[in-house]
């Protein structure tokens, strides 16, 4: 294999690995644009695995899968907003909650509905599909426009939130209620409606994103095959500032670190397993120490908003 | 000029919070084209009452008429809807969007995809112009003075289309100026056909700008008229009830303070010497800041909120330490951390009584020795003795009237107001060279307020030095021997008794600086 085609599939798979983190970070971004702070990420991607996978497995189509799992993880969003925003409990406490029953119920589910087997069942993986035209072209053509659909349409997804938050009322109104939920419902803009949307359209979010790895990266269900992209995606949105481009560059950097450290592990080198898995938490800790200061956080993030309590 | 149609009447509302009965049967009717004060202290029931009209709490029992017909406010957007908008004392704005954005925010624009606001902006300039309110429609709201975020405000509400608008202590920190010109707006609207509620504590205000007065006190009506058909005495009564002597009282004698109450001593008790702040990101928080207090002194200092007040205090209380200068306090070390300071007689009254000087969690005795529990007599060896303790603390709660349970009730369960007399008391409770108070009768009612100001001009007599930092102009111009103007962390001017002037002051809280 020549140098060139190693680093154009470098890239390639830089745009692969990118999903899941473009999905869970806006996700989690947009829930916190209105002030609710989940952070049971990885119990929701691994549910939105587990889901997608049995549900794919199930009826013979991915695309049912992916419905699943995003059907699923709105319902997590939608319990964290209840909890939340409806009863007042506090979020993180709440969102830690969802993240064990996460953990728990992907790995109850295939048990319950495959059962104990040491062969699992494998599901077709998703097929790329290159884009008439643009996928002739030489260099680009192979990086970007010969990949599966649910990278265009992550790429998608981050340039209409980009518009829907910054260039239009309603993202107007969705920011003002995480900058200033008080100053929101002051106008008549609903802070419950504002934030369940968000969380129930965030979680959903997040689980298509655990939906990926089963469907792209293995063809099954393993027990905590999420590792750690969840946590991650929460680092994710503080780097990017809470906002859906700069959130986007960084799903780029944490993919770039994630696959390099597999790469270095494929060729074989004296570095340690163990110290490549740690890579990207590492490149985490490094990143946020020198951006942490300068990252925008919406004002309201994690804090729940009671209209009768009275300010002393 | 106002006629005598009624346009909203609100009619035997009652409202609780937990236990305390916010307001207790109280009605109150709105004339076109009037601009109606709502009076009363602290806790009386003003503001409650207009967030039910504008939808923010919900009443216990009552009735609200619109043009005679009964209407359900349960929100701001009914409240906008039926024409009704509210302007905050603490302003309801996101700080990070511009002017134009804050006003346009949560209503239907023209253009809600492209967010092209040429018209939305056309009409917001002409009502500027119309009512003398321009602002920069492009400015970030953060970045504004608050004379001209409160016409953010106002601009918000006409913007809307409203005919009734409410505003909630809207002269708190504008300079005299800005006061002038907000009553010349509102008497625009007015003339325009738009009817006003304002609210306030300050009786001269309502005087000056009001066309009928209603007084709350303690959550009732006590009465309505029009501002000629009573006197000034007679609404100082309906504010603070039989419970206050009026005739002897420091609050309303008009800065007529006598020869013995201004004597001042000779001897400097704090000194400043160019004492600069700086934040770590290289903004300046103080610069060059000097100025003695003398014994029997009472140094106030003035300045719109946030120019530097807070920093000041903290620095001589060694909250913060100063990035340069010195700091002498008599009789004690300099560079002394906060509990030495306190230990050897310099006594606090924080600004921020719920995180800087109140534990909520700790009961009523324990927050009135805070800070002296080191101390005998509280204080044997390792172990505190909670019989004097406690002694003490019953007997400040009786001398100080703190309304509490018992001094074993946690302290969060006071009131404001309370929980500010037992910063007083604390600060009180001990012979003091020094005190440093920053906004001490905050939230408090008018005869709590007069309660303060006797012990500040007793610790006086006593040869005590005060710092008072305050946004009560009136304040600050009835007690203090000189004042200083802050601007931007900077001094702009002191200023002796005999040369207070309101508008001069003003002046100087905007910036100007004057010959010292």
């Amino acid at each position: 294999m020549s140098e060139s085609l190693t680093i154009i599939n470098f890239l390639k798979l830089i745009l692969l690995t990118m999903v899941p983190f473009v999905l869970a970070g806006q996700g989690t971004m947009l829930g916190g644009r209105t002030g609710v702070f989940n952070v049971a990420q990885e119990g929701i991607m691994l549910v939105g695995a587990s889901v997608g996978f049995l549900a794919s497995w199930l009826s013979g189509s991915l695309f049912v899968g992916m419905l699943a799992a995003m059907a699923a993880g709105g319902l997590f969003g939608l319990a964290l907003a209840y909890f939340t925003t409806s009863l007042k409990m506090n979020q993180f406490v709440i969102g830690l909650a969802l993240f064990f029953i996460g953990l728990g119920l992907s790995t109850l589910l295939p048990k319950l509905v495959i059962g104990v087997t040491l062969t699992p069942p494998l599901i077709p993986t998703l097929q790329d599909v290159p884009i008439p035209l643009l996928s002739k072209i030489p260099i680009l053509g192979a990086i970007f426009f010969s990949q599966n659909w649910l990278v265009y349409a992550s790429v998608g997804l981050s340039v209409l939130l980009y518009y829907l938050l910054y260039k239009t009322s309603l993202g107007l109104a969705l920011r003002a209620v995480g900058e200033n939920s008080a100053a929101a419902d002051s106008l008549g803009i609903s802070v419950p409606r504002m934030r369940y949307a968000a969380s129930i359209i965030g979680g959903m979010l997040i689980g298509l994103a655990g939906a990926y790895l089963p469907m792209v990266y293995t063809g099954t269900f393993t027990e905590n095959m999420v590792k750690g992209r969840g946590w991650l995606a929460i680092a994710l949105t503080f780097f990017g500032g809470w906002s859906p481009h700069t959130i986007f560059y960084g799903s780029l950097f944490f993919a770039g670190v994630e696959v390099l450290a597999y790469r270095v592990q494929v060729i074989g080198s004296i570095i340690p397993y163990q110290f490549l898995l740690m890579l990207p938490y590492l490149a985490t800790i490094l990143v946020m120490v020198f951006t942490f200061r300068k990252s925008r956080v919406p004002a309201f993030l994690g804090q729940n908003y009671d209209r009768e309590k009275r300010v002393l | 000029m106002t006629d005598e149609t009624i346009i909203l009447e609100m009619k035997g509302i009652y409202k609780a919070f937990d236990q305390n009965q916010a307001l207790d049967d109280v009605s109150f009717a709105l004339r076109k084209r009037e601009i109606h004060g709502l009076l009363g202290g602290n806790g009386a029931g003003k503001t409650t009452l207009m967030n039910i009209l504008y939808g923010l709490y919900r009443m216990d029992r009552g009735s609200v008429l619109r043009g005679g017909r009964e209407i359900d406010i349960r929100s701001p957007r009914d409240a906008i809807r039926h024409g009704i908008a509210m302007v905050h004392q603490h302003f309801l704005q996101v700080e990070t969007y511009s002017v134009m954005e804050n006003i346009v925010l949560g209503s239907d624009v023209k253009h809600p995809y492209t967010m092209n606001l040429a018209e939305e902006r056309h009409k917001v300039s002409e009502l500027a112009e119309r009512f003398g309110l321009q602002v920069d429609l492009d400015a970030a709201v953060e970045g504004l003075t608050m004379g001209a975020r409160q016409k953010v405000e106002i601009l918000k509400s006409l913007y809307r289309g409203v005919d009734i608008l409410i505003l909630d202590e809207p002269t708190t920190n504008l300079t005299p100026q800005e006061v002038d010109t907000l009553f010349e707006s509102l008497r625009v609207m007015v003339n325009e056909g738009l009817s006003i509620v304002f609210i306030t504590h300050k009786l001269r205000e309502v005087l000056s700008v009001c066309d009928r007065i209603t007084v709350l006190r303690n959550g009732k009506n006590i009465l309505t008229l029009g501002r000629g058909e009573a006197s000034e005495e007679a609404f100082v009564r309906a504010m603070v009830g039989e419970e206050m002597n009026v005739e002897k009282s420091i609050f309303f004698s008009k800065g007529k303070l006598g020869e013995e109450a201004l004597r001042v001593g000779e001897t400097p008790v704090l000194e400043m010497e160019n004492v600069h702040l700086t934040r770590s990101d290289g903004i300046a928080l103080l610069k060059d800041i000097t100025l003695t207090v003398y014994e029997s002194e009472i140094l106030g200092i003035a300045g719109v909120a946030g120019n530097g007040q807070r920093e000041l205090a903290e620095v001589i209380m060694g909250v913060q330490p100063p990035s340069g200068g010195r700091i002498r306090v008599r009789g004690v070390a300099e560079g002394s951390a906060s509990g030495d300071l306190l230990r050897q007689g310099v006594a606090y009254i924080p600004e921020d009584r719920l995180h800087d000087g109140f534990l909520p969690k700790a009961n009523v005795a324990t927050n009135l020795i805070l800070g002296f529990h080191r101390q005998p007599p509280y204080s044997r060896g390792v172990f505190l003795d909670w019989n004097k303790v406690f002694e003490t603390a019953r007997g400040l709660i009786r001398e100080y009237n703190i309304k509490t349970q018992s001094p074993a009730d946690a302290g969060g369960n006071l009131s404001g107001g309370n929980i500010q007399r037992v910063m007083i008391a604390r600060a009180f409770s001990r012979p003091a060279k020094l005190l440093v108070a920053h906004n001490p009768t905050r939230g408090l009612d008018i005869p709590s307020m007069e309660f303060v100001y006797q012990k500040l001009l007793e610790g006086k007599k006593g040869g005590m030095a005060t710092l008072l930092l305050s946004e009560d102009l009136d304040e600050l111009l009835l007690l203090c021997n000189r004042i200083v103007v802050l601007y931007r962390g900077e001094i702009v001017g002191v200023l002796p008794r005999s040369r207070f002037e309101k508008y001069e002051i003003g002046r100087m809280m905007s910036g100007v600086r004057t010959n010292v």
